[in-house]
């Protein structure tokens, strides 16, 4: 996955209703008539949301059925939430030093009111 | 505690969550001490923060600065202080050093606000990064850095590897 189509898959993501699609889809294939009635929304703005969803790579239309249904790319999904996770991790490394470095100044505090 | 919480609440905010088992006073102090915040804000494995000067009063400035273990490579924040409520809140910019990784970020000066709440001795911290653009965001977030937090193009590579 190259950077730039990591880069339209975050901002893919950044918009709520597409969230929402990519968690109903998460469940199983849907067709837009589907999606209109799941999100009271109507078809072209669906539809737009689907074109940057797809366009992004996270969704995939079957070109031969009449109705397009729309299905989750799960492996850019994939990528995505990896990208989250390695994000998340570093945040989380530098936290856990914090936790430890907290326990010594409650601790310090602690020994310097016993004095 | 619960690990960090990351989302993306708006298309130019990046936002971090977590809570510490301490009262706020100390919290803050890691916050605002360079010799405190060196010891924990250090980044990824293998990566230190040499660098760690601030003046943590409205107007005035930081620099911080990491450095790989391995390679020796730098990169670094520096930023502005907007706004400073004691154990509470600090407001300031922050603006991407590459140092000699090279790769830009943006142009324009994010805005870090960090929030301090504590209850029953828990205190909760919340970092929300705002960019001033979406494009901003989006290739901060992808070149991995995200309030000076940042991963090497190894682990990049990595990532892209697998996806």
């Amino acid at each position: 996955m190259h950077m730039k189509q990591l880069d339209q898959a975050f901002a893919a993501l950044a918009d709520p209703t597409r969230r929402g699609i990519v968690v109903h889809l998460a469940r199983g294939e849907a067709s837009v008539s589907e999606l209109v009635g799941r999100f009271s929304l109507t078809q072209p703005t669906i539809s737009s949301h689907l074109k940057v969803l797809e366009s992004a790579g996270l969704i995939s239309r079957r070109k031969e059925a009449q109705l397009r249904p729309c299905k989750l790319v799960p492996e850019r999904l994939k990528a995505v939430t990896d990208w989250l996770e390695q994000v998340q991790e570093i945040w989380e490394g530098n936290y856990k030093r914090l936790d430890a470095l907290l326990a010594e100044l409650k601790q310090q505090e602690k020994q310097e009111r016993k004095k | 505690m619960k690990p960090a919480e990351v989302s993306l609440p708006s298309d130019t905010e990046v936002l971090v969550k977590r809570s510490f088992d301490a009262p706020v006073k100390l919290v803050w102090r890691a916050y605002m001490e360079p010799v405190l915040m060196r010891r924990w804000c250090s980044g990824p494995p293998g990566w230190s923060m040499p660098v760690c000067e601030m003046d943590m009063r409205v107007g005035g400035h930081y620099r911080w600065c990491w450095r790989s273990d391995e390679n020796g490579q730098e990169f670094g924040f520096t930023g502005e202080v907007l706004e400073v409520v004691p154990r509470a809140r600090i407001v300031h910019t922050q603006i991407y050093d590459p140092g000699d990784l090279g790769y830009s970020m943006g142009g324009e000066p994010s805005i870090v606000t960090v929030t301090f709440q504590e209850a029953d001795g828990i205190t909760n911290v919340a970092t929300s990064i705002k960019y001033a653009s979406k494009a901003d965001r989006d290739e901060a977030f992808s070149t991995g850095m995200t309030d000076g937090m940042e991963m090497s193009y190894k682990l990049l590579d990595d990532v892209l590897a697998e996806g």
